[in-house]
């Protein structure tokens, strides 16, 4: 589960193989600042990305991760137009997102409708909330306090890297060292035997949604601080990014198997791979492209036909 | 339900309007219908015309839906019609739905025209335009000429591939920049979509690509915030010049730090108050000549009789100098 596999392994290599190619393609690639560009573009997506490895290592799903984000954007926003020290205002987005996770909870764990029915209908709900809270216009130009505070180093690396070390870990002590992990995990292999053998199925299913949520509102903070920035579309790109960056480092789309290291990896790889296509001169439109296609991919050598079915059904029951 | 009770907000908003002007009944009305109430870009375009109002000598009636709902705006259109007005003028949500409306307004001998948004074969009288494709293409290049020169390396920011509006506005780039600096390189478009991220994402990597660029073009205002952001946090500022069509509240921010140096657009009050003369000149019969003086306008308003325009004038340009004059 934690770690290092065949995945990983796999994974640190094409992330070396695509460094050496992009270098010797363009020289303003392995430059320091380059690097600094690709860390700071991968940042949301890492947040998102870590409570995305989860909901699917349970075999659920959230289509709506960016919109959620987008709403825990606009609270972060809001705090810092109210003049909140930069730490609080940093701590108002993974408020807002878990609050967000717990109502997506109620609609698919308690309301019993599938996950990727169920967050496909928030998301146009969600949507909705973003234009409403707006009112045709965006945030922008929001104060610098909040981007200061990520940008500052201790011992010359951003607090925002610390930030999000701090989050893997924890992440990581709970699969690891609490039954969280396991009883995830067994959910996600079957969750009808799951819950013969007294897991509390729906106590864990919700504290995911809420953890995904507020690592997902944390997401929002980073975004806040990096762009000062709140608009119609925020998100958009969000869901299929975390999805493919998840699938990518080898945490199963069926559920019962999960790597935060392998998701970590799975997120610089899609942003070196976005980074180097566009400093060899390919167009920025193929960059969805790329992301689709390494998704489908993947599966597409990971799961046999006849599991294909298996998981539509698992979506369907959820 | 909820359509009911929009009706009815909407509905009691416009009695509240003509309640008010119950008491200058001698002036002729004109009214205009926004797209949405509520958002700055309106609320300047209904100061404009208040003013209008005020210096031409008619009544200004203000009201439009609380979404962008083309039913909703269409039944208040059909309301100021029975209502009796003079002259309506529509930002129209729904150009395949407006011609029944205009019918009936002929028929009441209403004046309706289009502002802002047009809806050409619908029969309206007249079509009031805030710029053309051309003018907003030509003004950014121009105006980011006079910042970087003629020979400068130029980066462009859009949002979808597939708006045409967009795509229209960077073919005149192009075409200005062959025209008139033959050494001016305008790199390939890049398209963001519509977040701040992705275009932050992209222009980082345009200035690392390219690390002799002077200046990048936001052509999407969606993605203005994302290369402004990007130009601050690559510590570009004063090397690399940003610009966009964006509204002087989204660019201010970005303008006073220095990494945008302009931004083009244009001015909703003034399209306003175009508006409102229009109107006027609708219901005293005169007809529009092809250049028209128009009182507090620079320069004269053309009119173009093959299509019904009478267009706004050349786009506005947003420096530091005058952007804090404007709210929108």
């Amino acid at each position: 589960m934690i770690a290092i596999g065949g995945r990983e392994w796999a994974l640190l290599g094409a992330v070396i193989v695509a460094t050496i190619l992009f270098s010797v393609a363009s020289p303003y690639f392995a430059t320091a600042g380059n690097a600094g560009t690709i860390v700071r573009n991968s940042t949301e997506l890492m947040l998102a990305g870590l409570g995305m490895t989860l909901l699917l290592a349970m075999g659920s799903i959230d289509v709506s991760i960016g919109i959620l984000m987008g709403l825990a954007a606009i609270a972060v926003a809001h705090a810092l137009l109210a003049a909140f020290a930069p730490p609080l205002a940093l701590l108002v987005g993974p408020l807002a997102g878990a609050g967000l996770g717990l109502m997506t909870a109620l609609v698919v764990v308690l309301g019993r409708v599938p996950a990727i029915v169920g967050t496909l209908g928030l998301l146009g709900i969600y949507r909705m909330g973003v234009f409403a809270l707006l009112g045709g216009q965006w945030l922008s130009g929001l104060p610098v306090g909040l981007t200061e505070l990520m940008s500052s180093r201790i011992l010359g690396v951003p607090l925002s890297v610390f930030v999000i070390a701090f989050a893997y870990l924890l992440v990581w002590l709970a699969l690891r060292r609490t039954p969280y992990g396991p009883q995830l995990l067994s959910i996600g292999n079957s969750e009808e035997k799951a819950r013969l053998s007294g897991v509390p199925v729906t106590k864990i299913r919700i504290a995911t949604f809420v953890i995904s949520g507020a690592l997902t509102g944390l997401a929002a903070s980073f975004y806040v601080a990096n762009y000062r920035n709140v608009e119609m579309a925020i998100g958009s790109t969000l869901a299929l990014d975390a999805i493919a960056a998840v699938v990518l480092g080898g945490t199963s789309i069926m559920g019962g198997r999960c790597s935060l290291l392998g998701t970590a990896l799975g997120v610089i790889l899609l942003r070196i791979l976005q980074n180097g296509l566009l400093l060899v001169g390919v167009p920025s439109l193929w960059q969805a492209v790329v992301t689709g296609g390494l998704l489908i991919g993947v599966l597409a050598l990971e799961l046999p036909a006849s599991r294909m079915g298996e998981m539509k059904t698992k979506w369907m029951q959820r | 339900m909820f359509t009911q009770f929009k009706t009815v907000l909407a509905a009691s908003a416009l009695t509240l309007a003509l309640c008010s002007s119950a008491f200058a009944q001698d002036k002729p009305k004109v009214a205009f219908v926004p797209q949405l109430i509520g958002i700055p870009y309106f609320n300047a375009m209904e100061a404009g015309g208040k003013r209008a109002a005020q210096e031409l000598g008619v009544e200004f009636i203000y009201s439009g839906p609380v979404d962008t709902n083309p039913v909703d705006q269409l039944q208040i259109v059909q309301n100021l019609i029975d209502q009796g007005v003079s002259a309506v003028s529509v930002s129209v949500l729904d150009a395949s739905a407006i011609a029944p409306v205009v019918e009936a307004a002929k028929a009441k001998g209403v004046k309706l025209f289009t502002s802002d948004s047009d809806a050409p074969d619908s029969g309206r009288a007249v079509y009031v335009a805030q710029a053309t494709d051309e003018g907003l293409g030509t003004t950014i290049i121009d105006e980011m000429v006079k910042r970087v020169g003629p020979d400068a390396k130029i980066g462009i920011v859009s949002g979808e591939a597939t708006a045409s509006n967009l795509n229209a506005w960077i073919g005149f780039m192009q075409k200005q920049a062959k025209a008139k600096y033959p050494k001016l390189t305008l790199l390939e478009p890049q398209y963001a979509g519509g977040t701040a991220q992705r275009a932050a994402q992209i222009a980082g990597d345009l200035m690392t690509a390219n690390p002799d660029l002077k200046g990048i073009i936001a052509v999407a205002s969606s993605t203005c915030p994302g290369v402004a952001q990007a130009i601050e946090t690559a510590g570009k500022i004063g090397t690399v010049v940003g610009t966009g069509y964006c509204s002087p509240n989204t660019a201010r921010a970005y303008i006073k730090s220095g990494s945008f140096g302009f931004s083009v657009l244009w001015d909703p009050a003034q399209l306003g108050y175009l508006t409102v003369w229009a109107g006027k000149q609708l219901i005293d019969g005169k007809p529009f000549a092809a250049e028209n003086a128009v009182p507090g306008f620079a320069s004269p308003v053309t009119y173009n009789a093959d299509h019904g325009i009478l267009l706004l004038g050349p786009p506005a340009v947003f420096t530091a100098d005058n952007v804090d004059k404007f709210d929108f």
